[in-house]
């Protein structure tokens, strides 16, 4: 009993209330050295992983909504995106990218000479950190931006966390633009190769190559050309050769890799995973995104790229891409293919088909397919770009950039008729969580 | 206070050592005026002091006493006689019985009052009420029962928890659950599952209902106001039996029954009838003129649309009704209780166990629990009483996957599976390979959802009659300590854990300690010219602490093993630690002027560790007054009215039940990337976040007219909720969804009534009837602005948090019907009137009037008992509310949907065929997959009445019961839900739906029968 007076009697102060958080810290001061800045960085890692954006959505949106892959409605998943149903209410990575954002805006806006440690590591993260921010916003440009779909509108740039203005309006395409290429010169310009660790991460090179993407998505064909260079020269990456191709996407960080997110049997979407929704092998799965039968034409004989194709009973597969049925594949954002292709693309842009045909040629050339030969036509480069990344999320965005319609050439494809380039439907709803917080957003026309 | 309490301590020490004064032996019978004979059990106290006896089964009773004490004799239902001794040896007092439920007294947790002294809205439901209801929640005895309170089981699951409304929704996105007290102590409430994807177990269905003397439910200011600070949504106020003095009475009950599905739901289509609408679907599609040609178009495409049929007519067109084999039909339930309760020589003790045990009205799934209490009061000295009460019990549920729709739930299969799917092989083996989703069947005895609940509730008081006259102190200690654990296993042949995956396990752990210590100082002052005070002033601190533990892991070692010692591959382990402090002081002040007038001032000053150090303690108050106006000289000659009260409170309660840690911006580390530890922005923070309030006003007239056979209430009660602790939308391109914020203001007002009436009154035939009505009107007054001055409102497909209307009021698109000459459906532009689309997103979201919320709520119970025999009804209406039929893109859609990929129900079979189809209620069948479309079709007017329960019983008379040597015996039979009449005749799920209002695959509410027998030794 004498317990229990002491025990009320010393609880009574509003000290005695502090709650104790022993999981957390708080964000102010919780960032002292580079290893919590380096725990912070991880989190923005971590967050590009999730199901709604790298980890599985962002790939299958740009999959379903092409001459690839279709939804047979297995769980009920992507009918709605594959047969451009969407609307605000939808959902989709708006919300997954700006946590991205927000991670990499804290590690950017600490002061480096405030925290302990290396302060060239420092200055490395806060480079991969500015990177990764062009990244997303790339991205949301590419799915919600108004560019293919009769408008100007980009969405909000954000380069604060908790910054003065916590109700942005959308930036312009052309302004997104400039602050992609910034932020990516700044976080080239702060990282250093010697401090690259894993390509799970950005490296100094890693920005180039995306760059070279960035560069080519918007017609700068001069940027691409020089950005696809500089990674040419200054690191060894290879094309991954024709023996190599299809295991290559079973092996964590193979050679053509420049950067990947990280997966692994503690780390991984599981049943909202890509393996899940690509097949029903290996049990389980949800298997709704399944392969449009005509796609097992699109390659010739020997084309070693046909082997990622496979058969589900009557059912074509993807199998050979992000093959872990749990989900334990790296998902890579990109690699050294893509900037070969970039790079071959703005050559003949700028005129120079000699050399673009070189490049083009050392693609075809590792995956036991014919040459291309002159003339080159830049239906060639979109063609080559299907089958090379088939399945790894970019034919719907390669095929508004180069201005096609979405036919509905095949049954199975779950629109009812082909969306013509400059549809509304081409830029992705903004979420109506967002509209619905923040007076400042002008919805996509349409929705 | 704190030093005044430790002086206590020190006098009661000293207190201690004084004598008493010289006293000598009284003895005598009490008797009972209805038929003079001895009553046992009747207490006998000293007034202003714990010494008392009881009487004996002859009604017999001794103790000492001087000759200046006054003695008081009181029995419930029985007014309380106070005699002084003076010189008398032999005292035998004759008890008159009170009419009863009208100056019965109210327990409100920390104090307890007459009736006719209550200042606020306190109803009170008596133990007898509750036990032997056939569920292991005792608030599920509760519906229909008190005006005002609406119940809400998600789930027919034994064991699930109950979500309560007090006069409705108080709060937009803090909790709006009742605070639960159990002994004058703050208990933890509501569901202790980890996982949302399981069956919930209500920390509640731990209690055993048997072992319970009353509840009372509180629901204005001032009644709460001793909760006030937790008190906006209303407070719970249990409390469990006591010893009662006198020779021990032992108690054995036991109830055997049977139970099915209260509601039989949607049923669906035979495979037959899912084939002709595929048919009729590419028929619509792709321009085919017959159902054949459409077979033949079928069939030369399998790789667009598979050969499910294909296979189905090869094999004979076999029918699979899934709906009827996962069902459990007549699910056992039994419970058997024991009790005793007794007291002599300064201790009263009540001891109690109990079994209960009841399968669920789905395969696979049922609850055991396991209940005991030891409560004892104990004279340490005549100053000095040691109460202690407390409960241990086990719970064991074994659950199933219905929190959403998950594939392998026996109650998704129903409404999923094809018909055309087989669940045996044609060797009469289980088919868990073929089947579309996984056979529930192979799931049932596969795989493993189970919950195991331990809960250890201490409860213990020291009361010490201070050498100044009336003035008590009080302390107590409580642990709430309970224990949960967790274990699912997914089978490596078919389901969730198939595959590569090879088996998946998961197992949680948590460990929840409450404790609250309280200090209750009690001074009662009478002055002359009957003025009558009651102070109270009271310290507590309470403190809850969880740990939680969590691991999972798959690839298992051999099928059949399913404890993660056999997982070869651990995926996940996690552990954590959080804890929550409350402090407050509270001061009470109770005054009475000669019964006629009453007051009540309360004042509570608490402290909550959810909130920043700046805006941590909240001060909460109310003041109620009550006027008897039947007790004015005026009233003397009006004298068929027995009790006219009428009584006001207002006050100001709060609420804190948000998250924890909310008001800081943290990182959380639960995160990680490449094999390591990474960390995040968890929480936005908001140094300014504080206690939410509000502040009620209850206006009501209580009255008992003609010897109390016409008795009741009339009530008004108006409540606005302030800075309400709103997660506000915060623009997400922030990285932050929402963040808490002390926003906006809602109101909810309304009507309550409740009536008695003893229609037949007598010695052995008596009829009542009684019931309640209450209305609820929810509107929200204001929300947060964006920085243009826009509302930012919380918009979902079906709903919006907006000025003007109910919070969460159903906001979809109208649907208009079907267009008759195209079979496109239809929908409002803008509502009712407007012009009609085709194109679903072109129809905006209007309002479609009301909510999820009751507006209208009422019960009514019959009592007859004749010579022993009883009957007794209880029955209650729930409307004016709307309810969604949730998962209807895939049950109800006119596309692949129901006919190709899963099942679909038989109403579809009403739609559009051919152009000058009218008033059908589905469109024409196409071959697509359609998105999800919420409309107004599949919104529901809610209304409901349920006969929620009817028994019929025997008391064995007196001479029958002696003859065989026992004190009593009770024989009935009991049906739960028997019937249910539903206003809306789309509406084919269960009514009683969750708060939110959609329909689930839950288990719906059960129909039970069951025959116990009561006997008293």
């Amino acid at each position: 009993m004498l317990f229990v007076f002491v025990v009320a009697m010393n609880a009574c102060t509003t000290d005695d209330l502090e709650p104790s958080t022993e999981q957390n810290k708080a964000v102010e001061g919780g960032i002292a050295s580079s290893e919590n800045l380096y725990g912070v960085l991880k989190g923005a890692y971590s967050r590009m992983t999730e199901s709604g954006y790298y980890g599985r959505d962002y790939i299958i949106n740009n999959e379903v909504r092409s001459d690839n892959c279709f939804s047979n409605g297995n769980s009920g998943r992507f009918t709605t995106q594959a047969g451009f149903n969407y609307s605000a209410n939808t959902g989709y990575f708006w919300d997954e990218a700006y946590e991205v954002i927000a991670s990499a805006n804290i590690v950017i806006g600490v002061n480096a000479e405030d925290l302990t440690g290396s302060q060239d590591y420092i200055k490395h993260m806060q480079g991969q950190a500015y990177v990764m921010r062009a990244l997303v916003h790339f991205d949301l440009v590419k799915q919600y931006g108004q560019q293919h779909a009769g408008g100007t509108l980009g969405v909000p740039y954000v380069t604060e966390y908790k910054g003065d203005n916590l109700y942005p309006a959308r930036n312009t395409v052309a302004e997104c633009e400039n602050f992609i290429m910034q932020d990516l010169a700044t976080g080239f310009g702060l990282m250093s190769t010697s401090q690259d660790p894993s390509n799970e991460f950005i490296t100094k090179y890693a920005a180039k190559a995306i760059e070279s993407s960035v560069a080519v998505y918007f017609g700068d064909w001069a940027a691409a050309i020089a950005a696809a260079e500089a990674v040419m020269n200054n690191t060894d990456y290879d094309i991954i050769p024709a023996g190599g191709f299809v295991s290559s996407f079973a092996s964590d960080v193979a050679s053509n890799s420049i950067f990947e997110l990280a997966f692994s049997s503690t780390d991984n979407r599981g049943i909202n995973g890509l393996a899940y929704i690509y097949r029903t092998t290996g049990g389980g799965s949800y298997g709704d995104v399944q392969v449009i039968d005509d796609v097992i034409n699109l390659y010739e004989v020997g084309d070693v790229r046909a082997d990622i194709l496979g058969y589900e009973g009557i059912m074509l597969r993807n199998i050979g891409k992000f093959p872990d049925n749990q989900g334990y594949d790296n998902v890579g954002v990109i690699r050294y293919e893509e900037v070969v292709l970039n790079y071959a693309e703005a050559l003949f842009r700028t005129g120079d088909e000699a050399n673009a045909l070189i490049q083009i040629n050392s693609i075809t050339s590792n995956r036991g397919a014919s040459a291309y030969s002159s003339p080159l036509t830049a239906d060639d480069f979109l063609l080559e770009r299907r089958k090379e990344f088939i399945f790894e999320g970019k034919r719907f965005e390669d095929l508004v950039r180069f201005g096609k319609n979405i036919t509905k050439e095949y049954l199975q494809q779950n629109f009812s008729e082909t969306i013509p380039y400059g549809d509304y439907r081409i830029a992705y709803p903004i979420t109506q969580a967002e509209i619905d917080a923040n007076s400042n957003i002008v919805q996509n026309t349409g929705y | 206070m704190k030093k005044m309490i430790g002086l206590f301590v020190c006098l009661f020490l000293i207190g201690m050592q004084i004598v008493n004064a010289q006293s000598k032996q009284i003895s005598g019978t009490v008797t009972s005026a209805e038929d003079g004979l001895g009553m046992p059990g009747v207490s006998v106290v000293i007034k202003g002091t714990t010494i008392g006896a009881s009487t004996d089964i002859d009604g017999k009773y001794s103790l000492e006493a001087q000759a200046s004490d006054v003695l008081m004799f009181s029995f419930v239902g029985m007014i309380t006689q106070e005699i002084t001794v003076g010189d008398q040896s032999v005292i035998n007092v004759v008890l008159e019985s009170e009419s009863i439920g009208v100056d019965e007294v109210i327990v409100t947790g920390y104090t307890s009052h007459r009736k006719s002294e209550v200042t606020g809205s306190a109803v009170q439901v008596d133990g007898e009420t509750l036990a032997d209801m056939p569920v292991p929640n005792v608030e599920q005895a509760l519906q229909g029962r008190i005006a005002g309170v609406n119940i809400s089981a998600a789930s027919g699951t034994p064991g699930s928890e109950q979500k309560i409304r007090i006069r409705g929704r108080s709060s937009i996105t803090a909790g709006n659950e009742p605070l639960y007290v159990i002994d004058g102590v703050p208990v933890i409430s509501g569901s202790v599952s980890s996982s949302t994807a399981t069956s919930s177990l209500s920390a509640m269905a731990a209690l055993n209902s048997n072992d319970i003397e009353t509840i009372t439910v509180l629901k204005d200011a001032t009644a709460t106001a001793a909760y006030g600070a937790r008190g906006a949504n209303g407070v719970i106020v249990i409390t469990t039996k006591s010893g009662k003095s006198g020779k021990a009475n032992i108690n054995f009950s036991a109830t055997y029954g049977i139970s099915n599905d209260a509601v039989d739901g949607p049923t669906m289509l035979t495979g037959a009838q899912r084939e002709e609408l595929f048919y009729e679907s590419l028929m619509n599609s792709f321009d085919l003129s017959s159902q054949a040609e459409a077979r033949s178009f079928y069939e030369a495409n399998p790789s667009s649309f598979g050969t499910d049929y294909v296979s189905w007519n090869a094999a004979g067109r076999p029918e699979t009704d899934w709906a009827d084999l996962i069902t459990n039909d007549n699910a056992i339930m039994q419970e058997y209780n024991l009790s005793a309760t007794g007291g002599k020589d300064g201790i009263k003790y009540y001891v109690s166990g109990g079994y209960l045990k009841q399968e669920a009205t789905v395969i696979g799934s049922e609850l055991e629990r396991f209940t005991g209490s030891v409560n004892l009061d104990f004279d340490i000295s005549p100053k000095l009483k040691f109460s202690t009460k407390n409960s241990a019990s086990h719970m064991f549920q074994d659950g199933l996957l219905e929190g959403s729709a998950y594939f392998s739930s026996p109650r998704a299969s129903k409404f999923f599976m094809p018909s055309i799917d087989q669940a045996y092989n044609a060797d009469g083996t289980l088919n868990y390979e073929t089947t579309s989703l996984p056979n529930p069947l192979f799931i049932a005895q596969n795989d493993i959802d189970q919950q195991r609940f331990t809960r250890i509730i201490t409860n213990n008081s020291l009361t010490w009659q201070t050498p100044i006259e009336n003035l008590t102190f009080t302390t107590k200690m409580s642990i709430d300590y309970q224990v949960f654990n967790m274990k699912t296993y997914d089978n490596p042949l078919r389901g969730d854990g198939d595959g590569e995956t090879a088996g998946r396990g998961e197992v949680a752990n948590r460990n929840r300690a409450n404790y609250v210590f309280q200090n209750i100082v009690n001074y009662q002052l009478s002055l002359d010219g009957g003025h009558e005070f009651d102070f109270k002033a009271i310290q507590e601190y309470e403190e809850r602490r969880r740990y939680f533990m969590y691991a999972a892991g798959d690839n298992f070692s051999d099928v059949g093993l399913t404890n993660l010692n056999s997982a070869g591959n651990p995926t996940d382990a996690t552990a954590d630690y959080t804890d929550e402090v409350q402090a407050s002081y509270l001061g009470l002040i109770h005054y009475a002027y000669q019964g006629k007038y009453v007051a009540d001032v309360t004042y509570r000053r608490e402290g909550s560790s959810k909130f920043h150090p700046d805006h941590r303690w909240g001060n909460f108050w109310a003041i109620g007054g009550a006027w008897n106006i039947n007790r004015e000289d005026f009233m003397a000659n009006y004298d068929f009215i027995d009790m006219l009260k009428f009584r006001a409170s207002y006050g100001k309660s709060g609420n804190n039940n948000i998250d924890i840690n909310q008001y800081q911006a943290l990182l959380f580390y639960d995160s990680n990337y490449g094999g390591e530890g990474a960390s995040y922005p968890g929480t936005f923070g908001n140094n300014g976040l504080a206690w939410e309030t509000s502040y009620s006003l209850d206006l009501g007239l209580d009255f008992g007219l003609f010897n109390n056979r016409f008795s009741g209430s009339i009530g008004y009660y108006s409540r606005e909720t302030q800075d309400m602790l709103l997660r506000v939308p915060l623009s997400l391109t922030q990285g932050h969804p929402n963040r808490n914020e002390n926003i906006g203001r809602m109101e909810n007002k309304g009507w309550e009534f409740e009536f008695n009436v003893d229609v037949v009154r007598s010695n052995d035939f008596n009829v009542s009837v009684s019931g309640n009505v209450a209305t609820n009107k929810n509107e929200i007054l204001e929300l947060a602005l964006d920085t243009n001055g826009d509302e930012r409102n919380i918009t979902s497909t079906t709903t919006r948090v907006e000025t003007g209307h109910p919070v969460y009021g159903w906001y979809m698109p109208t649907w208009a019907g079907v267009d008759p000459d195209t079979g496109s459906e239809l929908w409002y532009v803008d509502g009712v009137g407007s012009e009609t689309t085709d194109n679903f997103n072109d129809a905006n979201q209007v309002w479609q009037g009301g909510s999820a919320i009751p507006e209208l709520t009422a019960g009514l119970n019959l009592h007859v008992d004749y010579k022993g025999f009883f009957l007794d009804a209880s029955a209650f209406y729930a409307g004016g509310h709307k309810i969604y039929e949730q998962w209807h893109r895939y049950t109800n859609g006119t596309d692949v949907f129901s006919t190709l990929y899963y099942q679909g129900v038989n109403t579809l079979m009403d739609r559009w065929q051919k152009p000058g189809d009218t008033g059908t209620r589905f469109g024409k069948f196409e071959y697509t997959g359609r998105p999800w479309q919420r409309h107004s079709k599949f919104l529901y007017d809610g209304d409901f009445i349920r006969l929620r329960d009817l028994s019929v019983g025997y008391d064995f008379q007196k001479n029958i019961t002696d003859a065989i040597g026992i004190g009593g015996l009770r024989v009935f039979v009991r049906g739960t839900n028997l019937l249910t009449w539903v206003k809306d005749d789309n509406l084919k799920y269960d009514p009683e739906v969750d708060t939110d209002g959609f329909t689930g695959m839950e288990t719906p509410a059960a129909k039970s029968f069951i025959f116990g027998v009561n006997v008293k030794f």
